[in-house]
Parts: C-alpha cells; structure tokens; sequence
C-alpha cells in the first residue's frame, strides 16, 4: 500500500516539474467550470423563458371572448418544453429539436424553433457543454498526461532497475493509475459541483449520483486505456501516437460513423412523406366539418334510436358537435398509429447507432449521460406524446361543449347570425395546464443498464489488457 | 538534384515505413466512407423528392376533383415545396440535416406553416454526420500531423539525424521534400475516393475542381505550420511527442475553441427574436379576425391590394375572399417580426463567416458547403423560394375569388409550379 502511494506521489511530483501536465490539468478544469456556468445560465434562462410562454400561453386561451367553440380548437394552443435539471451539463438533443408545438385541432404538427437552426453553425462540431468537454476533450487531456507515464521509465532505464530491486510491478502500475485518474477527477469536480446544484434544483440524487457515477467509470476507462497503451510501448513517440490515433477513433470518429450507419441502415420516410399515408386513411373518415357527410350516417342513425326522433333538428343535442368529437376521435387514432410508427422507426436509429458503444467508450457514456439527464430521444418523445395527449383533451372538450352547449339551429344559422352561435368564455378554463417533467428515476434508470454495460465491458477490458500489459513487461 | 527527384527518393523510403502505410490507408478508407455514405444519403433524398412529387401530385388532384369552389380548393389543397441537393452535395451534407429541405404548404398565413420542419432524427444530427467535408476539415490536420510531427525528432531518437544531414545538400531541402512526398499521399488518399464520388453523380467540374483546391491549400497550411513548428528552436529540445502536444493544442484552439468562443460571442452579438413570438403574433392576428368588422380586415388588406378596392364589399355571411383576406392580413402584422428573424439568421451567418477567418477549420467547412450548396445561406434562399411560391399561389387565387370566377378544374391546371433551381 505504502508502495503505491508513494508512486502516486512521485507522479504528480513529476508532473509537477514538468509543468506540462499540470497547465493541462489547469486548463481542464478552468474548462469545465467555464462551461458549466455558461451552460447552466443558458439552461436556466430557457427553463424560466419557456415556462413563461407556457403560462402566456394559457392565459391568452382563457382570455379569448365569448366564440363558437370550433373557433377555439382552430385557434389554438401552444405548448413548450422545459429542459430537466441535468441539462445544464448533458443538453442532449435538446438544441437540435424544436421546443415548441403548437396543438389545433384534426392535425398533429412538429416541434418548431430548434436552436441549431438559429446558430452561426459554428458549433457542429464542437460545443461549449460540460458533457462535450468530458466526453471528449478530457480524454485527450489524459493521454497527454500519461502517454509517457510507463514508457518514461523505461527509456531511463529506471523500470528495468526498480523491478530488480524487486518492486511489483503491479504496485506501480496501480500507483500510476491513481494519480492518472486523480487528474482527470480534477477535471470532473466542476461536474459533481452542477450535479449537486442540479440536485437543489429538483433532480433526484439518485439520479444525480448515478450520472457521476458514469463519469467517473468512463475517466476510470481512459485512464486504464492509457496506461495499458504506455505499458505496452516501449517509447513515448510510439505510445503517443497510438493514443492519439485511438483517441480519434474513439471519440471522434465511431460516434459519428455510429450515425451515419444508422441514417442508412434504417432509413426513415420522414415526416411529409408519411402523412400522405396519413392523408389517405384520413380521407376515409370523411370530413368533421361537415355533418351531412356520408361517413357519419351509422352515427346519425344510431342517435336517432337512442332518443327515438327522426330529424336532426330534434335531437336533445348538437349532432354537428357529435360529429365533431366522433370524427376528431377516429381521425387521431389514425394520427396517433402513424405518430407512433415514426417514434419507433426513430428509436430503432438512435439505437442502433447506441449499439457503437460497444466499439467506443464515448458512445456508451454519450447515451448514459443522455438518458440520465432525461435529455434523449426518449424524453423527446414523451413529450411529443403528452402534447398530443393534451392536445385531444382540449378538442374533445371543446367539442363537447359544442355538442351540450350550442343548439342545432343557432349553429346552422352561424353565417347569418354570428352573434348567436357563441359559448360563454367561462367554458374556456377547460384547458389544463401543461407543464412537462422529466422522466422518472426508475424509467431512466432502468433504461440506462445497458449503456452502464456497456462501460462495464470497456472497463474489464481494460482490466485484462492491463494483465496482459503486465505479463509482457515481467 | 532536383526537388522532384528527391520527392520520389523520399516517397521510396517512405513507402517502406508501417507507420505510415497504416495512416494513408485509414485516411483512404475513411474517406471511401465519407463518401459512400454521403452519396447514398443524397441518393435517398433525390429519391424521396422523386416520390414526393408524384404523391403530392396524386393527393392534390383527389382534393381538388371534390372542391365546388376556389376558396375550398386554396384551403384543402396542399402544395410540395422541396430543395434538391446539388450533385456535389454528397461531399458536404451541411446544414441539411437540421434545415428543412422539403416542406408542404397552403395557401393560409405563411408565417403560419414556414416554421414546421421535418428534420431528420434529432439524436442523429446530435452526434453529427460523418462527411467528407468533416473528414478534411477537423480530422485533415490530426492525420498531418501525424505524418509530420516527428519529421525531424524520429530521425534524431533513431541517431539517423547527423548522417542525413551531412549526406543532404540542402537540409531545408531534405524536410521539404520528405514533407511534401507525405502530404501528397494523404492528398491521393483522400481525393480518389471523393473525385471517383464525383465522376459517379456527374458534378460539375468547377465544383470539384474548387472542392479539390480547398482541400489542398488546407492541407498545406497544415503542413507548413507542422513544418514551422518541427523546425523552430524550441522543438530541436524536444521530443517527438512533445512537438505533437504542441501541434495538437494549435489544432484544439482553432477547431474547438475559437468556433465555441466566436459562437458564444455571436450570439451575445446579435439580437435573436424568439420564432414563438412570431406564430403568436400571426395567431392572434388570424383568430382576432373573425370578431373584428369586415372593414377593418379590408382596410388592411388594401394597403398592400389597393387593386381590388372595387371588390370588396360582401353579404352579412363568411365568403372566402374576406377568409384569405385576413389570413393576408395576419402575415403583414408578423411581417417585421418575421424579417428580424431572418436578419439574424443572415447578420449570424455573415458573422460566422468573418470569425471562420480565425479558424482554418471552420473556413474550410464553410467553404465546402458553401460550394456544395448545403450552407446556410442555401437553407435560407430555399426558404425565399417558398415565400415566393406562395405569393404566386396568392397571385393565382385572387383575382378568381374576387372576380367570383365560375368554379372549373381546368382553370386549377394553371396552378403556379413550384420550381427551385440548383444553383451550380
């Protein structure tokens, strides 16, 4: 034990001396604090922004005036979504989706207003979030660190002199680790520091803590990858440009092949092309505006049993309003199913490009931090679904109020005389409010094991070839 | 002894190293990827534009065959908007994967519908697409210097460094040469894949040419900054690695800092109007409408139609013309919102092009779907195209409502096309 420590210090003595490593480190860490400040007065910003709109939004609803209520599922409702606390360091496909849906009746729109499409565009690359930084830049910053931390010795001559004196050498080699992970867990404090203002603001500390968890299995990775790589090596030009050239693939290039596999192997019709699928199912339904369509005549004659009339005009209710919720009803399963289809044909992308975690570290903690941070996909689509389940909820409404509310005739006359077929403005507070919470902990995390594997397998991997670095030095 | 000549002495000695051999390869192979990958995704794009068509045409045709009148016929009557990808575009996707290229619209407010997109898979375009143009503008530089660092050091480290140089006439011309023979094999390794990607979707050739220049005077201010720095002072101290350090932080500042930083201080820069303002502003105007007199609605619509001043007057009931008329109406009041939304958008874009100037990185990317016609600025004329069309749609319809035209569907085969050139 005291061995080990005592190699640890040696370590940092030396990079020290060196002055290298430690600029490295400084720069590192002054990084991700930056970042983490940035990041975390942008998201607060859109977290206060956004729910402010939403509050706006139904206010506006509520205060419309007395109207025909069909005018009111015309007009509208918007809702928006509030970022969870975690993306002030992973904000995941929060920049690239819309964050604003506008919900009208007898059509399901997309998300609009997605900041990329707003930015200079220099930041495909590259961003300014804690997450890039760790993910990808940290790990540089390890291998120049460490690349020569084993190899040093051997050029001096010094390791071949300690394991004669009879050091172990895995002691060492554990020593080393230690320090070459304590540097990297300088650069993850501003992390645990926005992971612990995170959990102030709401996020569970389960969750929070399981997302530092995550990090720091993915520092204890590089870490290993570098030293096994340095071990093996028996000189720093070598061992450095093989962990350069691993540092691209890994990092830069397998994510991005990732996805670009994905694009192609599970191509999606995206959305304009389904819904003209969309359309013709829909065409099928008949028209709700018009309540002598031919697709509503079972219905009409169904009601006229049940209240035992014969004309419309005597039915207790509004059958245009009927017609209304009964088509509304029909149209959105339809929209729903084709909905729903484009989620799962999304999903299967993502997944598969999630699948290269298993050829790259930085694609497995990416989709950990992802769906911890309930910044993923999936999240994008829950929120997809509880706007349209809003959505309905608040046409349905409005068409019941316009089936109870407004009688037949006043309705049929609504050319001649507008003023007549109105409802009172009270019936608007049938709009609940909206305010949409990330995922729970137990969804995210259960929907995490496997990315939390797939770290798992890199790190035992490194573990092995860490032995086998060991074996072929003694 | 000439500089050819040495270049080819050099290439031999060269060609003899792993290392190195190992290196082209992978450049040469990951751009064979880049562009494979880039020409199947701009194959399925044409493709699904190709089928587009042909359903729009379909759909538009059933729902105009049921319509008894033009007001109708403008509300349920979609038309395809869309913008093909260039022949080169295979090289830089660009910003097509977050910037609408297809697009569905009507003849009601525009700023109404502008705003919806049908992006690809957001998680996708998070970790981004891997294309040529990212392959020779962020990855170009770590491959030269790669192939360059230890120029001078390995020579050294192998005791080789003295004799080369006695042997040598001219060092400077020694570096030079074993320089330029290195990156003329990672300029074979990867142009061949991506001119051959060319030959295959006949791109023009001004386009392959200017794409094939970037590349080169890229590579080149690589190579010379990689020089520079093997031969400076402070690099005869030290090792290999160490020069590569230093190589490798010029290569983090100007392709990651410098763009984070000019992106942060661009968007301090430049007002953004919220887009959500935009659609409330239109909503309000649209929905407001219905409960204002006829003749306001008029009065505003007339300051832009003054030619149908004669045509407005209308019974107690909804008539379509007064429809659309207020939907025009909605559009004129989000108009200013809806233009400083733009103008950021373009005083963004310009500004990013003067901070790429800092970046070698950045102004090669920019370059490249600049010429692929895949920048922002394509994004935003494509946007131009369907504000346009939709005006012609407005053009089209008018004078048949206001004229209260008699309904037939041979005057709909008139119908404005949307046609969007390709610019190269």
């Amino acid at each position: 034990m005291k061995v080990i420590q005592q190699v640890t210090r040696d370590e940092w003595r030396f990079w020290h001396r060196t002055k290298l490593a430690i600029t490295i480190v400084v720069i590192g860490t002054l990084l991700t604090i930056a970042s983490a400040i940035v990041n975390t007065i942008k998201m607060e910003h859109a977290a206060h922004e956004r729910s402010h709109l939403q509050h706006a939004s139904e206010a506006k609803f509520i205060e419309q005036p007395d109207r025909h209520p069909h005018r009111m599922v015309h007009y509208g409702h918007y809702v928006f979504r509030t970022p969870s606390p975690l993306s002030i360091i992973e904000p995941g496909v929060d920049a690239f989706t819309g964050t604003a849906i506008f919900l009208e009746g007898h059509r399901q729109n997309s998300a609009m207003f997605s900041d990329k499409r707003q930015s200079s565009g220099m930041t495909r690359f590259s961003s300014l979030t804690p997450s890039f930084l760790l993910q990808v830049l940290v790990p540089l910053f390890i291998i120049l660190i460490g690349y020569a931390s084993v190899t040093r010795e051997k050029e001096a001559g010094s390791l071949h002199i300690m394991i004669t004196q009879g050091l172990n050498l895995w002691h060492l080699l554990l020593g080393k680790y230690i320090a070459l992970v304590s540097s990297g867990l300088l650069m993850l404090l501003p992390l645990v520091v926005a992971a612990i203002w995170a959990t102030l603001t709401g996020e569970s500390l389960l969750l929070t803590s399981s997302f530092v968890f995550g990090y720091i299995l993915y520092i204890l990775v590089w870490s290993g990858i570098v030293l096994t790589v340095s071990a093996l090596s028996n000189k720093s030009s070598a061992s450095f440009t093989t962990l350069v050239g691993l540092w691209v693939v890994f990092c830069i290039l397998i994510p991005r092949i990732g996805s670009s596999s994905a694009a192609t192997i599970a191509p999606s019709l995206g959305k304009l092309e389904a819904d003209f699928a969309v359309l013709e199912e829909l065409r099928k339904l008949g028209d709700g505006h018009d309540a002598a369509d031919p697709a509503f005549a079972q219905l009409k004659q169904n009601l006229f049993k049940k209240y035992n009339v014969d004309k419309v005009e005597d039915l207790p209710i509004n059958f245009r309003g009927t017609v209304a919720q009964y088509s509304e009803e029909k149209l959105t399963q339809v929209l729903n199913k084709f909905a729903e289809q484009r989620m799962q044909e999304e999903l299967s992308q993502a997944k598969i490009s999630r699948q290269f975690g298993w050829l790259t570290p930085t694609t497995a903690i990416r989709s950990f931090s992802m769906v911890i941070a309930a910044t993923s996909l999936e999240t994008h689509h829950r929120f997809l679904r509880e706007a349209e389940t809003l959505r309905f909820d608040f046409v349905q409404s409005l068409n019941k109020v316009h089936q109870d509310n407004l009688s037949y005739q006043a309705d049929m006359n609504r050319h001649k005389d507008d003023k007549s077929a109105r409802v009172n403005a009270d019936n608007w507070q049938l709009l609940s409010s909206f305010s949409f919470e990330p995922d729970m902990a137990k969804t995210r995390l259960s929907r995490s094991v496997h990315y939390i594997f797939q770290l798992i397998f890199w790190a035992t991997l490194v573990c092995v070839s860490l032995r086998f670095a060991v074996r072929r030095i003694s | 002894m000439t500089l050819f000549s040495n270049i080819s002495r050099e290439a031999k000695f060269l060609a003899k190293q792993r290392y190195i051999l190992v290196l082209l390869s992978i450049a040469f192979l990951l751009s064979v990827f880049a562009v494979w990958s880039g020409i199947s995704e701009t194959r399925s794009q044409i493709n699904t534009i190709e089928r587009l068509i042909e359903k729009d045409a379909i759909d538009r045709a059933s729902v105009l065959a049921k319509q008894k009148d033009y007001g109708s016929a403008a509300y349920y009557s979609f038309h395809l908007t869309y913008s093909a990808p260039s022949d080169i575009a295979f090289a830089a996707i660009g910003q097509r994967d977050i910037s609408p290229w297809k697009h569905r619209i009507r003849m009601l407010a525009i700023e109404g519908q502008i705003y919806e997109t049908d992006a690809d898979n957001p998680e996708l375009s998070f970790l981004g697409r891997f294309d040529f143009a990212f392959l020779v503008s962020v990855l170009l530089p770590l491959f030269v210097i790669l192939l360059l660092h230890d120029l001078r050091s390995a020579e050294r480290e192998a005791g080789r460094y003295d004799l080369l140089i006695s042997t040598s006439r001219s060092k400077q011309r020694l570096w030079l040469s074993r320089a330029i023979a290195l990156c003329s094999a990672l300029c074979i390794a990867l142009l061949v894949p991506f001119i051959i990607g060319a030959l295959i979707t006949q791109a023009p050739l001004t386009s392959v040419g200017l794409i094939t220049l970037v590349v080169i005077v890229h590579l080149l201010f690589w190579m010379v900054l990689a020089l520079g720095v093997t031969a400076s002072k402070f690099a005869a101290k030290q090792s290999s690695a160490q020069i590569a350090s230093v190589l490798l932080s010029i290569w983090l500042v100007v392709t990651v800092l410098i763009p984070v930083g000019s992106d942060f201080a661009i968007d301090a820069m430049v007002e953004n109007p919220n887009g959500g303002e935009i659609v409330l502003t239109q909503r309000e105007a649209v929905n407001d409408a219905w409960d204002l007199p006829f003749n306001t609605t008029w009065g505003d619509f007339l300051t832009t139609h003054p030619q149908w001043e004669d045509k407005v007057q209308m019974g107690e009931s909804f008539e379509w013309k007064w429809y659309y008329a207020f939907q025009q109406v909605g559009d004129q009041k989000a108009e200013i919102l809806s233009k400083a939304y733009r103008t950021a958008t373009l005083t963004k874009n310009t500004l990013a092009e003067r901070f790429a100037l800092m970046s070698p990185p950045m102004l090669t990317q920019r370059l490249l779907s600049s010429i692929a016609d895949t920048d922002t600025n394509a994004s935003i004329k494509y946007e131009q195209a369907i504000r346009e069309y939709h005006k012609a749609l407005r053009h089209f319809y008018y004078p048949l409502m206001f004229n209260e035209a008699e309904f037939t569907l041979e005057t709909l085969s008139g119908l404005p096309q949307f046609s969007h050139t390709k610019s190269n």
